[in-house]
Protein backbone atom coordinates (compact mmCIF):
# COMPACT_ATOMS: atom_id res chain seq x y z
CA UNK A 1 0.00 0.00 0.00
CA UNK A 2 1.41 3.63 -0.55
CA UNK A 3 0.78 6.77 1.35
CA UNK A 4 -2.31 7.57 0.24
CA UNK A 5 -4.37 4.34 0.19
CA UNK A 6 -2.70 3.83 3.42
CA UNK A 7 -4.39 7.33 4.55
CA UNK A 8 -8.08 6.54 3.43
CA UNK A 9 -7.65 3.32 4.33
CA UNK A 10 -7.44 4.68 7.93
CA UNK A 11 -10.30 7.16 7.43
CA UNK A 12 -13.09 4.11 6.10
CA UNK A 13 -11.78 2.10 9.06
CA UNK A 14 -12.71 4.88 11.62
CA UNK A 15 -16.18 5.42 9.26
CA UNK A 16 -16.85 2.24 9.25
CA UNK A 17 -16.56 2.14 13.26
CA UNK A 18 -18.91 4.98 13.47
CA UNK A 19 -21.94 3.89 11.52
CA UNK A 20 -21.43 0.43 13.58
CA UNK A 21 -21.40 2.79 16.90
CA UNK A 22 -24.40 4.26 15.14
CA UNK A 23 -25.95 1.18 14.55
CA UNK A 24 -26.10 0.27 18.21
CA UNK A 25 -27.78 3.98 18.85
CA UNK A 26 -30.14 2.79 16.54
CA UNK A 27 -31.02 -0.20 18.98
CA UNK A 28 -30.91 1.78 21.88
CA UNK A 29 -33.19 4.70 20.44
CA UNK A 30 -35.71 1.70 19.68
CA UNK A 31 -35.24 0.09 22.79
CA UNK A 32 -35.77 3.05 25.10
CA UNK A 33 -38.00 4.61 23.00
CA UNK A 34 -35.78 7.44 21.40
CA UNK A 35 -37.01 7.26 17.64
CA UNK A 36 -35.57 10.81 17.19
CA UNK A 37 -31.93 9.46 18.04
CA UNK A 38 -32.52 6.54 16.25
CA UNK A 39 -33.52 8.55 12.82
CA UNK A 40 -30.50 10.80 13.45
CA UNK A 41 -28.33 7.79 13.68
CA UNK A 42 -29.22 6.25 10.40
CA UNK A 43 -28.41 9.78 8.92
CA UNK A 44 -25.05 9.01 10.14
CA UNK A 45 -24.89 5.92 8.97
CA UNK A 46 -25.61 7.28 5.32
CA UNK A 47 -23.19 9.81 5.96
CA UNK A 48 -20.16 7.59 6.85
CA UNK A 49 -21.25 5.40 4.25
CA UNK A 50 -20.95 8.46 1.69
CA UNK A 51 -17.69 9.52 2.69
CA UNK A 52 -16.54 5.38 2.48
CA UNK A 53 -18.01 5.55 -1.12
CA UNK A 54 -16.08 9.20 -1.87
CA UNK A 55 -12.50 8.19 0.04
CA UNK A 56 -12.68 4.13 -1.85
CA UNK A 57 -12.46 6.27 -4.98
CA UNK A 58 -9.84 8.74 -3.62
CA UNK A 59 -7.92 6.28 -2.22
CA UNK A 60 -7.66 4.09 -5.62
CA UNK A 61 -9.88 1.08 -4.48
CA UNK A 62 -12.52 2.03 -7.00
CA UNK A 63 -13.10 3.88 -10.17
CA UNK A 64 -10.92 4.70 -12.81
CA UNK B 1 -22.78 45.46 -19.41
CA UNK B 2 -24.91 42.50 -19.03
CA UNK B 3 -22.70 40.31 -20.93
CA UNK B 4 -19.97 41.68 -19.27
CA UNK B 5 -21.42 40.64 -15.76
CA UNK B 6 -22.72 37.17 -17.59
CA UNK B 7 -19.01 36.52 -18.62
CA UNK B 8 -17.90 37.31 -15.06
CA UNK B 9 -20.12 35.35 -13.35
CA UNK B 10 -19.06 32.54 -15.56
CA UNK B 11 -15.59 32.48 -14.52
CA UNK B 12 -16.51 32.95 -11.14
CA UNK B 13 -18.48 29.65 -11.70
CA UNK B 14 -15.75 27.81 -13.42
CA UNK B 15 -12.97 28.59 -10.77
CA UNK B 16 -15.65 26.80 -8.48
CA UNK B 17 -15.89 23.89 -10.58
CA UNK B 18 -12.55 23.61 -10.40
CA UNK B 19 -12.00 24.34 -6.82
CA UNK B 20 -14.39 21.34 -6.12
CA UNK B 21 -12.76 18.87 -8.52
CA UNK B 22 -9.60 19.25 -6.24
CA UNK B 23 -11.12 17.65 -3.51
CA UNK B 24 -13.72 15.86 -5.22
CA UNK B 25 -13.35 13.12 -8.28
CA UNK B 26 -14.57 15.94 -11.43
CA UNK B 27 -17.82 12.88 -11.69
CA UNK B 28 -18.52 13.60 -7.71
CA UNK B 29 -18.80 17.15 -8.17
CA UNK B 30 -21.97 18.62 -6.83
CA UNK B 31 -22.47 21.17 -8.80
CA UNK B 32 -22.97 18.62 -12.18
CA UNK B 33 -25.88 17.03 -10.47
CA UNK B 34 -28.08 19.87 -8.62
CA UNK B 35 -31.17 18.87 -10.69
CA UNK B 36 -30.47 15.68 -10.04
CA UNK B 37 -30.22 16.11 -6.61
CA UNK B 38 -33.76 17.86 -7.09
CA UNK B 39 -35.18 15.30 -8.39
CA UNK B 40 -33.57 13.13 -5.64
CA UNK B 41 -35.43 15.12 -2.81
CA UNK B 42 -38.59 15.65 -4.73
CA UNK B 43 -39.26 12.02 -4.46
CA UNK B 44 -38.16 11.83 -1.37
CA UNK B 45 -41.13 14.02 -0.60
CA UNK B 46 -43.48 12.62 -2.12
CA UNK B 47 -43.36 9.07 -0.47
CA UNK B 48 -43.09 11.07 2.75
CA UNK B 49 -45.91 13.20 1.87
CA UNK B 50 -47.98 10.78 1.06
CA UNK B 51 -47.46 9.13 4.73
CA UNK B 52 -48.27 12.18 6.08
CA UNK B 53 -51.37 12.27 3.74
CA UNK B 54 -52.83 9.38 5.44
CA UNK B 55 -52.88 10.73 9.15
CA UNK B 56 -53.87 14.23 8.06
CA UNK B 57 -57.16 15.85 8.55
CA UNK B 58 -57.83 19.42 6.81
CA UNK B 59 -60.27 21.11 8.72
CA UNK B 60 -59.65 23.91 11.79
CA UNK B 61 -60.47 21.92 14.79
CA UNK B 62 -58.63 19.02 13.75
CA UNK B 63 -55.95 19.97 11.17
CA UNK B 64 -53.46 20.98 14.43
CA UNK B 65 -54.12 18.28 16.30
CA UNK B 66 -53.57 15.91 13.34
CA UNK B 67 -50.10 16.55 13.04
CA UNK B 68 -49.51 17.04 16.49
CA UNK B 69 -51.02 13.52 16.22
CA UNK B 70 -48.42 12.62 13.50
CA UNK B 71 -45.64 13.54 15.19
CA UNK B 72 -46.28 12.22 19.12
CA UNK B 73 -48.53 9.12 18.38
CA UNK B 74 -47.57 7.87 15.00
CA UNK B 75 -44.41 5.39 15.12
CA UNK B 76 -41.98 7.40 13.36
CA UNK B 77 -44.35 9.80 12.81
CA UNK B 78 -42.08 13.15 14.14
CA UNK B 79 -39.47 11.40 11.97
CA UNK B 80 -41.18 11.41 8.94
CA UNK B 81 -42.30 14.91 9.34
CA UNK B 82 -38.90 15.83 9.86
CA UNK B 83 -37.70 14.10 7.00
CA UNK B 84 -40.98 16.09 4.52
CA UNK B 85 -39.60 19.58 5.98
CA UNK B 86 -35.94 19.06 5.34
CA UNK B 87 -36.17 17.50 2.21
CA UNK B 88 -38.03 20.35 0.99
CA UNK B 89 -35.23 22.58 2.16
CA UNK B 90 -33.22 20.55 0.25
CA UNK B 91 -34.81 21.01 -2.89
CA UNK B 92 -35.41 24.36 -2.78
CA UNK B 93 -31.42 24.55 -2.61
CA UNK B 94 -30.65 22.46 -4.78
CA UNK B 95 -34.05 24.01 -7.39
CA UNK B 96 -32.04 27.42 -6.78
CA UNK B 97 -28.23 26.27 -7.41
CA UNK B 98 -29.39 24.59 -10.22
CA UNK B 99 -31.42 27.62 -12.13
CA UNK B 100 -28.25 29.73 -11.35
CA UNK B 101 -25.64 27.75 -11.90
CA UNK B 102 -27.83 26.89 -15.34
CA UNK B 103 -27.79 30.80 -15.96
CA UNK B 104 -24.40 31.56 -15.35
CA UNK B 105 -22.73 29.14 -17.84
CA UNK B 106 -25.30 30.35 -20.70
CA UNK B 107 -27.18 27.04 -20.63
CA UNK B 108 -31.19 28.50 -21.72
CA UNK B 109 -29.91 29.48 -25.26
CA UNK B 110 -30.92 27.81 -28.59
CA UNK B 111 -33.01 24.61 -28.16
CA UNK B 112 -32.58 24.96 -23.90
CA UNK B 113 -35.13 27.66 -23.67
CA UNK B 114 -37.81 25.35 -23.12
CA UNK B 115 -36.07 23.22 -20.24
CA UNK B 116 -35.05 27.16 -18.56
CA UNK B 117 -38.94 28.15 -19.42
CA UNK B 118 -39.96 24.62 -17.44
CA UNK B 119 -37.18 25.21 -14.63
CA UNK B 120 -39.12 28.97 -14.07
CA UNK B 121 -42.43 27.38 -13.62
CA UNK B 122 -41.07 24.26 -11.52
CA UNK B 123 -39.37 27.17 -9.31
CA UNK B 124 -42.67 28.92 -9.16
CA UNK B 125 -44.78 25.81 -7.92
CA UNK B 126 -41.74 24.90 -5.26
CA UNK B 127 -42.03 28.30 -3.90
CA UNK B 128 -46.22 27.50 -4.00
CA UNK B 129 -45.94 24.54 -2.78
CA UNK B 130 -43.84 25.67 0.53
CA UNK B 131 -46.14 28.36 1.39
CA UNK B 132 -49.37 25.73 1.13
CA UNK B 133 -47.43 23.36 3.27
CA UNK B 134 -46.76 25.79 6.19
CA UNK B 135 -50.37 26.59 6.12
CA UNK B 136 -51.09 23.02 6.51
CA UNK B 137 -50.23 22.46 9.71
CA UNK B 138 -52.34 25.54 10.81
CA UNK B 139 -50.60 27.19 13.87
CA UNK B 140 -50.16 30.85 13.78
CA UNK B 141 -47.73 30.76 11.10
CA UNK B 142 -50.01 29.16 8.84
CA UNK B 143 -53.06 31.46 9.98
CA UNK B 144 -50.85 34.55 9.19
CA UNK B 145 -49.84 33.40 5.73
CA UNK B 146 -53.49 32.51 5.04
CA UNK B 147 -54.06 36.30 6.12
CA UNK B 148 -51.25 37.99 4.36
CA UNK B 149 -51.51 36.30 1.10
CA UNK B 150 -55.33 36.89 1.20
CA UNK B 151 -54.32 40.62 1.97
CA UNK B 152 -51.86 40.30 -0.79
CA UNK B 153 -54.34 39.04 -3.48
CA UNK B 154 -56.63 41.28 -2.75
CA UNK B 155 -54.58 44.33 -3.62
CA UNK B 156 -54.24 43.30 -7.16
CA UNK B 157 -56.68 46.05 -9.48
CA UNK B 158 -59.89 44.60 -10.76
CA UNK B 159 -60.16 41.07 -9.76
CA UNK B 160 -58.44 40.80 -6.43
CA UNK B 161 -61.38 39.88 -4.63
CA UNK B 162 -61.91 37.47 -6.84
CA UNK B 163 -58.33 36.14 -6.10
CA UNK B 164 -58.73 36.45 -2.32
CA UNK B 165 -61.92 34.22 -2.30
CA UNK B 166 -59.78 31.35 -4.74
CA UNK B 167 -57.30 31.57 -2.50
CA UNK B 168 -59.64 31.04 1.27
CA UNK B 169 -62.02 29.24 -0.61
CA UNK B 170 -64.76 31.77 0.69
CA UNK B 171 -64.98 35.69 0.91
CA UNK B 172 -64.02 35.09 4.62
CA UNK B 173 -61.85 32.47 6.79
CA UNK B 174 -64.35 28.93 6.62
CA UNK B 175 -63.62 25.88 6.84
CA UNK B 176 -63.15 25.01 3.18
CA UNK B 177 -59.72 26.81 3.62
CA UNK B 178 -57.80 23.78 4.67
CA UNK B 179 -59.25 21.10 2.48
CA UNK B 180 -58.59 23.57 -0.75
CA UNK B 181 -54.90 24.15 0.92
CA UNK B 182 -54.46 20.42 0.91
CA UNK B 183 -55.71 20.33 -2.40
CA UNK B 184 -53.37 23.39 -3.53
CA UNK B 185 -50.26 21.41 -1.78
CA UNK B 186 -51.17 17.98 -3.22
CA UNK B 187 -52.31 19.34 -7.02
CA UNK B 188 -49.56 21.44 -7.74
CA UNK B 189 -46.90 18.58 -6.89
CA UNK B 190 -48.70 16.41 -9.35
CA UNK B 191 -47.77 19.30 -11.67
CA UNK B 192 -44.69 19.24 -10.75
CA UNK B 193 -44.06 16.32 -12.69
CA UNK B 194 -45.42 17.42 -15.61
CA UNK B 195 -43.46 20.13 -15.62
CA UNK B 196 -40.11 17.22 -15.14
CA UNK B 197 -41.06 15.75 -18.25
CA UNK B 198 -41.74 18.60 -20.47
CA UNK B 199 -37.95 19.58 -18.36
CA UNK B 200 -36.33 16.81 -19.40
CA UNK B 201 -38.29 16.03 -22.67
CA UNK B 202 -35.85 17.57 -24.70
CA UNK B 203 -32.62 16.68 -23.97
CA UNK B 204 -31.16 13.18 -24.32
CA UNK B 205 -29.29 12.16 -21.25
CA UNK B 206 -30.69 14.07 -18.57
CA UNK B 207 -28.86 13.25 -14.76
CA UNK B 208 -31.85 12.67 -13.35
CA UNK B 209 -30.02 10.91 -10.30
CA UNK B 210 -27.13 11.94 -8.61
CA UNK B 211 -24.33 9.55 -7.80
CA UNK B 212 -24.48 7.27 -4.88
CA UNK B 213 -21.90 9.54 -3.10
CA UNK B 214 -24.24 12.40 -2.64
CA UNK B 215 -27.57 10.25 -2.41
CA UNK B 216 -26.32 8.72 0.38
CA UNK B 217 -24.59 12.29 1.43
CA UNK B 218 -28.23 14.06 0.99
CA UNK B 219 -30.33 11.64 2.67
CA UNK B 220 -28.41 11.19 5.99
CA UNK B 221 -28.20 14.80 5.92
CA UNK B 222 -31.90 15.41 6.24
CA UNK B 223 -32.19 11.99 9.07
CA UNK B 224 -29.14 13.73 11.34
CA UNK B 225 -30.92 17.04 10.81
CA UNK B 226 -34.47 15.20 11.46
CA UNK B 227 -32.85 13.99 14.64
CA UNK B 228 -30.97 16.44 15.78
CA UNK B 229 -33.74 19.96 15.54
CA UNK B 230 -36.76 17.92 15.18
CA UNK B 231 -39.90 19.60 12.69
CA UNK B 232 -42.23 21.29 15.33
CA UNK B 233 -45.29 23.33 15.50
CA UNK B 234 -46.08 27.18 16.29
CA UNK B 235 -49.19 27.57 18.85
CA UNK B 236 -52.11 26.48 17.17
CA UNK B 237 -54.26 29.14 15.23
CA UNK B 238 -56.62 31.24 16.67
CA UNK B 239 -59.63 32.35 14.45
CA UNK B 240 -60.05 35.19 17.10
CA UNK B 241 -56.70 36.74 16.80
CA UNK B 242 -54.49 36.72 14.01
CA UNK B 243 -50.65 36.50 15.31
CA UNK B 244 -48.54 39.87 14.46
CA UNK B 245 -45.43 38.06 13.97
CA UNK B 246 -44.47 35.92 11.05
CA UNK B 247 -41.90 33.39 12.12
CA UNK B 248 -39.78 33.40 8.65
CA UNK B 249 -38.43 30.52 6.83
CA UNK B 250 -36.18 32.37 4.34
CA UNK B 251 -36.18 29.48 1.70
CA UNK B 252 -39.79 29.92 1.25
CA UNK B 253 -41.30 32.76 2.75
CA UNK B 254 -38.71 35.26 1.94
CA UNK B 255 -41.47 37.60 -0.30
CA UNK B 256 -43.13 37.82 2.72
CA UNK B 257 -40.75 39.60 4.80
CA UNK B 258 -41.19 42.20 1.64
CA UNK B 259 -44.36 43.02 2.89
CA UNK B 260 -42.76 45.16 5.76
CA UNK B 261 -41.50 48.04 3.19
CA UNK B 262 -43.64 46.69 0.38
CA UNK B 263 -47.09 47.72 -0.46
CA UNK B 264 -48.71 44.29 -1.11
CA UNK B 265 -49.47 45.96 -4.52
CA UNK B 266 -45.81 46.60 -4.80
CA UNK B 267 -45.31 43.04 -3.72
CA UNK B 268 -47.32 42.10 -6.52
CA UNK B 269 -45.94 44.00 -9.11
CA UNK B 270 -42.32 43.05 -8.11
CA UNK B 271 -43.24 39.51 -8.43
CA UNK B 272 -44.84 39.79 -11.96
CA UNK B 273 -41.52 41.57 -12.73
CA UNK B 274 -39.06 39.44 -11.65
CA UNK B 275 -40.73 36.07 -13.19
CA UNK B 276 -41.38 37.66 -16.64
CA UNK B 277 -37.76 38.69 -16.59
CA UNK B 278 -37.16 35.00 -15.56
CA UNK B 279 -39.33 34.18 -18.10
CA UNK B 280 -37.34 36.62 -20.72
CA UNK B 281 -33.74 35.52 -19.90
CA UNK B 282 -33.04 32.84 -22.69
CA UNK B 283 -34.37 35.41 -25.29
CA UNK B 284 -32.65 38.38 -23.40
CA UNK B 285 -28.85 38.22 -25.80
CA UNK B 286 -28.83 37.84 -29.03
CA UNK B 287 -28.58 34.50 -30.84
CA UNK B 288 -27.33 34.91 -33.80
CA UNK B 289 -24.31 32.96 -34.45
CA UNK B 290 -22.55 36.02 -35.53
CA UNK B 291 -23.22 37.83 -32.24
CA UNK B 292 -22.24 35.40 -30.53
CA UNK B 293 -19.33 34.40 -32.00
CA UNK B 294 -19.61 31.04 -33.07
CA UNK B 295 -18.65 29.75 -36.53
CA UNK B 296 -22.04 29.47 -38.64
CA UNK B 297 -21.78 25.72 -39.21
CA UNK B 298 -25.05 25.17 -40.88
CA UNK B 299 -27.92 22.49 -39.64
CA UNK B 300 -26.60 19.02 -39.86
CA UNK B 301 -27.65 16.80 -42.79
CA UNK B 302 -27.39 13.39 -43.50
CA UNK B 303 -25.10 11.98 -46.60
CA UNK B 304 -27.99 9.27 -47.48
CA UNK B 305 -25.35 6.94 -49.50
CA UNK B 306 -23.63 6.82 -46.41
CA UNK B 307 -26.15 6.49 -43.38
CA UNK B 308 -26.41 2.64 -42.12
CA UNK B 309 -29.26 3.22 -39.54
CA UNK B 310 -26.64 2.56 -36.37
CA UNK B 311 -28.35 5.19 -34.47
CA UNK B 312 -25.56 5.86 -32.82
CA UNK B 313 -26.12 9.72 -33.47
CA UNK B 314 -29.98 9.29 -32.56
CA UNK B 315 -28.13 8.02 -28.96
CA UNK B 316 -25.40 10.74 -29.09
CA UNK B 317 -27.54 13.89 -29.69
CA UNK B 318 -28.20 15.96 -26.80
CA UNK B 319 -30.95 17.91 -28.26
CA UNK B 320 -32.81 14.90 -29.61
CA UNK B 321 -32.65 16.25 -32.89
CA UNK B 322 -31.98 13.23 -34.36
CA UNK B 323 -34.72 10.47 -35.26
CA UNK B 324 -34.48 7.25 -36.72
CA UNK B 325 -37.30 6.06 -39.57
CA UNK B 326 -37.85 3.22 -42.01
CA UNK B 327 -35.23 3.61 -44.48
CA UNK B 328 -37.24 4.24 -47.85
CA UNK B 329 -34.09 2.26 -49.76
CA UNK B 330 -30.71 0.79 -49.51
CA UNK B 331 -27.64 3.38 -49.05
CA UNK B 332 -25.13 2.79 -51.66
CA UNK B 333 -21.57 1.62 -49.59
CA UNK B 334 -21.57 -1.53 -48.31
CA UNK B 335 -22.55 -1.12 -44.58
CA UNK B 336 -25.07 0.85 -46.09
CA UNK B 337 -27.05 -1.22 -48.37
CA UNK B 338 -28.17 -3.54 -45.48
CA UNK B 339 -29.28 -0.75 -43.44
CA UNK B 340 -33.30 -0.78 -42.10
CA UNK B 341 -33.51 2.43 -40.65
CA UNK B 342 -32.20 5.87 -41.91
CA UNK B 343 -31.40 9.41 -40.00
CA UNK B 344 -33.31 12.72 -40.15
CA UNK B 345 -32.32 15.90 -38.76
CA UNK B 346 -34.76 17.69 -37.01
CA UNK B 347 -33.81 21.17 -38.06
CA UNK B 348 -35.96 22.93 -35.20
CA UNK B 349 -33.74 21.25 -32.62
CA UNK B 350 -30.64 21.33 -34.11
CA UNK B 351 -27.92 23.62 -32.68
CA UNK B 352 -25.24 22.86 -35.03
CA UNK B 353 -22.63 21.55 -32.71
CA UNK B 354 -21.26 18.49 -34.58
CA UNK B 355 -21.73 16.23 -31.91
CA UNK B 356 -23.37 14.20 -34.28
CA UNK B 357 -20.56 14.09 -36.52
CA UNK B 358 -17.78 12.62 -34.41
CA UNK B 359 -20.42 10.18 -33.36
CA UNK B 360 -20.94 9.01 -36.99
CA UNK B 361 -18.13 6.33 -37.93
CA UNK B 362 -19.33 6.15 -41.46
CA UNK B 363 -18.81 9.61 -42.54
CA UNK B 364 -23.01 9.83 -42.54
CA UNK B 365 -23.21 13.38 -41.34
CA UNK B 366 -22.09 16.44 -42.23
CA UNK B 367 -22.07 20.55 -41.16
CA UNK B 368 -22.41 21.60 -44.25
CA UNK B 369 -20.40 25.01 -43.83
CA UNK B 370 -18.08 23.37 -41.46
CA UNK B 371 -16.91 20.40 -43.40
CA UNK B 372 -14.77 17.79 -42.31
CA UNK B 373 -11.62 19.05 -44.72
CA UNK B 374 -12.08 22.52 -43.02
CA UNK B 375 -11.94 20.45 -39.63
CA UNK B 376 -8.36 18.82 -40.84
CA UNK B 377 -7.24 22.68 -42.49
CA UNK B 378 -7.78 24.17 -38.85
CA UNK B 379 -6.22 21.01 -37.20
CA UNK B 380 -3.11 21.30 -39.08
CA UNK B 381 -2.46 25.38 -39.30
CA UNK B 382 -3.34 24.94 -35.32
CA UNK B 383 -0.38 22.32 -35.59
CA UNK B 384 2.36 24.38 -37.40
CA UNK B 385 1.61 27.86 -35.84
Amino acid sequence: MNDRETRYSTWIIVLALVSMAAVVAIAWGEVAGQRLVAGGAVGVILLAYSFILLFLRKGGFTGV
Amino acid sequence: MYSRLLARLLDWTLRLDVAINRVYPEDFNPLYYTGGLANLFLTVLVLSGIFLFLYYIPSFDDAYRSVQFITVDVPYGQIIRGIHRYAADGFMIAVLLHFFRNWFTDRFRFSRDEPWISGMMLLLFAGFLGVTGYVLVWDERGQLLVAMTGRTLGAVPWFGAWLQTQWQGSAGISNLLLPRMLYLHVGPAVMLYILLWWHYVRIRHPKVWPPAVWTLFSLGLIFLLTGLVPATSQPAARPETVPTTLAVDWLFLLPYVGLKVLSPLALIALAVVITVYGLYIPYQLPETPAALGLRDSGIAQVVDANCTGCELCYYDCPYNAIVMVPSPHPGVTKAAQARKLFAIVLESRCVECGICIGACPFEALELPRFLERDVQEKVVQACRS
